[in-house]
């Protein structure tokens, strides 16, 4: 059973600390994603589990085995680059073989593992290629194929997608996905595209200038995100945002009002709250419908028609922009004036230190 | 009206004709025309201001030199031995100055340094310090209880201590082009091989050998051609002694031009042209076919 521990796990270059105790289990054949801006320390966490950076301080566990100081050939992992690294002066076959190879593997046994990833891959018909020779996507397949042969207990994939092009992105998304269910084996992701984490991950990990800011599943993230971070990281399009105050509590119930919006009802946990204290709301684009009598207004900036749906730029009093995600198709003119509503309450409410106040 | 043919290179050229009529003259003047003209006199006996055409009689002469055999074979030691050790040496000098060493920068330059010095000044250094007994080096192998041999007056180790010289003064060119190879290796491709289980060794034969091939190629070729065309070196530590037995084709033509033979000479110079081009073009022809493949 092939399960991690970040113990406390520190990283620092001189005085700089990009890793500032990272507390992580992940289970045997749990897809984990690493996601947040570029330069939060998610390739480096993922890097120091691959055994390519030193710990700092703290301690990796891998399957039960201490791993801080541990080559990164006996941490059974495989790792695919986000530039793939094939060995350019390799054919196919040989950068499949390579690891195996090295580990001094029997001949066939070796061949009977190529053929085996290739099959899976279904690249039997390009092995005897040059990386060169390859499309972007074939070699992604390769750079995926030569961590498959190996057998490890945890793939670790760095921002792999990140050099394909989107239609390709997708189909790549999908049979990672696929390999996931088929091979059953923990998979550790780092990505920037929140979209890739959303779809792939079991669990997400959403990290921030070297701090861990939420641990959960997609939808968990998505709907209890727990502060202004995550909230605005996770969903596309990102939360809408505006300073509010509070009007009155009446338990679990708060009332609301700001520049931009009308006096609104929601739930909280008000634990701490008082009236008169700045909040932030937080309301996602397709949260947001278009009402004569709703309690948000603003001038139509921009209208981006789908078809299926329309994105409309709003241009509200306080002078900030809101993004919103209509149903179908609408007619709408800049500068029109547009009320909307808040879908049953799905607003949510963050304190002062941005934390989130959902009711338990 | 200009015909489709020159309308359509006109298109095609970047410049108009005219524009390569100055480097078309000088090239003419200075290359084609030499060239041509020392073809022209290795078939001819001349003393500089005469010249009588003779066919092919330099050229018999020319091998009939009674050490011609011993300066040819001299010829390609000199030069398999200084090209296939600054290939190791430039290799594994540049590895050294790729890592994470103090003074790299400093480092570097002195490696380079030797190549920026008078091959002439090297030469008269050397001489001086392979001295037999009043030499630095002998001195030196003394007081660790080593006799040192009669570097440059011993018949059967001039050559090869004349190419260590060599080695030791052309090495740093070799070095800045392998450094410039190897900086041009992708970390990742290292990352990938440790995860892969390879080990550093593993990775300097799997990874920084074949892919420093182009450098390689680049050293081999240019020191090749060096090597077979020495002289200045040979000359000032040597001269192609004792006896002949550290002469190379250069020092006996040079030895040919100094007894007034000119046209000989010059035919001894047809003939180092075509060793060099036998040697040298289907060794680069290898060399980048099977880069090219890779």
């Amino acid at each position: 059973m092939a399960g991690l521990e970040l113990k406390a796990i520190q990283k620092s270059y001189g005085a700089v600390e990009v890793i500032k105790g990272v507390n992580l289990e992940i289970s045997h054949g749990e897809f984990v994603v690493f996601v947040g801006p570029s330069g939060c320390g998610k390739s480096t966490l993922l890097r120091m589990i691959a055994g390519l950076e030193d710990i700092s301080a703290g301690e990796l566990w891998i399957a039960g085995k201490k791993c801080n100081h541990v080559e990164p050939r006996d941490r059974g992992i495989a790792m695919v680059f986000q530039s793939y690294a094939l060995y350019p002066h390799m054919t196919v076959y040989e950068n499949f073989g390579f690891g195996l190879k090295l580990a001094k593997t029997p001949k066939d046994v070796r061949d009977r593992k190529i053929r085996d990833a290739a099959r899976i891959l279904q690249m039997e018909h390009l092995l005897d290629r040059k990386p060169s020779q390859l499309s972007g996507g074939q070699r992604q397949r390769v750079a995926i194929g030569r961590a498959i042969v190996r057998q490890p207990e945890v793939f670790l994939f760095d921002e792999p997608l990140s050099n394909l092009d989107a239609a390709l992105r997708v189909d790549m998304r999908m049979e990672l996905a696929n390999l996931h269910r088929d091979l059953g084996s923990t998979m550790i992701y780092v990505t920037h595209d929140q979209v890739e984490a959303m779809t792939l991950a079991d669990k997400i990990v959403v990290l921030n200038g070297g701090v861990v800011q939420q641990v959960g599943s997609p939808i968990e993230l998505y709907q209890r995100p727990e502060n202004l971070f995550v909230a605005g990281f996770i969903g596309s399009p990102k939360m809408n945002f505006t300073e509010v105050t509070i009007d009155s509590i009446n338990g679990g119930q708060v009332t609301v009002s700001g520049a931009d919006i009308q006096p609104t009802e929601l739930s909280a946990d008000t634990t701490g709250l008082g009236e008169g204290d700045t909040v932030t709301l937080g309301t996602r684009p397709h949260d947001l419908l278009a009402d004569a009598s709703g309690n948000i207004s603003g001038h139509v900036s921009l209208v981006e028609r789908l078809g299926n749906e329309t994105n409309v730029s709003l241009k509200l009093r306080s002078g900030a922009t809101w993004l919103v995600v209509l149903d179908g198709d609408r007619e709408l003119r800049h500068g029109q004036e547009l009320q909307l509503g808040i879908e049953d309450q799905k607003a949510m409410i963050f304190d002062a230190a941005g934390q989130a106040r959902h009711m338990a | 009206m200009a015909n489709p043919t020159s309308r359509a290179y006109a298109r095609r050229s970047t410049y108009p004709g005219w524009f390569f009529l100055p480097a078309a003259i000088i090239y003419g003047v200075l290359f084609l025309v030499p060239t041509f003209a020392s073809l022209y006199f290795s078939l001819t006996r001349w003393s500089l201001f005469s010249s009588e055409f003779i066919g092919l009689t330099n050229f018999y002469q020319f091998f009939e030199e009674p050490f011609l055999v011993q300066g040819l074979v001299n010829t390609v030691i000199f030069a398999m031995i200084t090209s296939g050790l600054k290939v190791v040496l430039g290799l594994l000098l540049a590895v050294l100055l790729t890592s994470r060493i103090a003074l790299r920068g400093y480092l570097r330059s002195v490696v380079f340094f030797p190549v920026l010095v008078s091959t002439v000044g090297v030469g008269i250094t050397f001489t001086v310090l392979m001295h037999p007994t009043q030499g630095a080096i002998n001195v030196a192998l003394e007081l660790v209880g080593i006799d040192g041999p009669h570097w440059l007056t011993n018949p059967s180790l001039a050559l090869y201590s004349v190419a260590l010289v060599d080695v030791w003064k052309g090495v740093g060119l070799a070095t800045v082009i392998y450094i410039a190879g190897l900086v041009a290796i992708p970390k990742d491709y290292y990352e990938a091989a440790r995860i892969d289980g390879s080990t550093p060794t593993q990775s300097f034969f799997y990874i920084t050998l074949p892919l420093s091939r182009p450098a390689t190629v680049t050293v081999i070729t240019l020191s090749f051609i060096g090597g077979l065309k020495t002289f200045d070196l040979i000359w000032a530590m040597t001269r192609g002694g004792p006896g002949f037995s550290s002469d190379t084709i250069a020092s006996i033509i040079y030895k040919q031009y100094q007894a007034g033979f000119y046209g000989l000479s010059t035919a001894g110079n047809v003939v180092l042209f075509v060793l060099i081009a036998l040697l040298v073009v289907p060794l680069t022809m290898y060399l980048n076919r099977r880069e090219g493949h890779e």
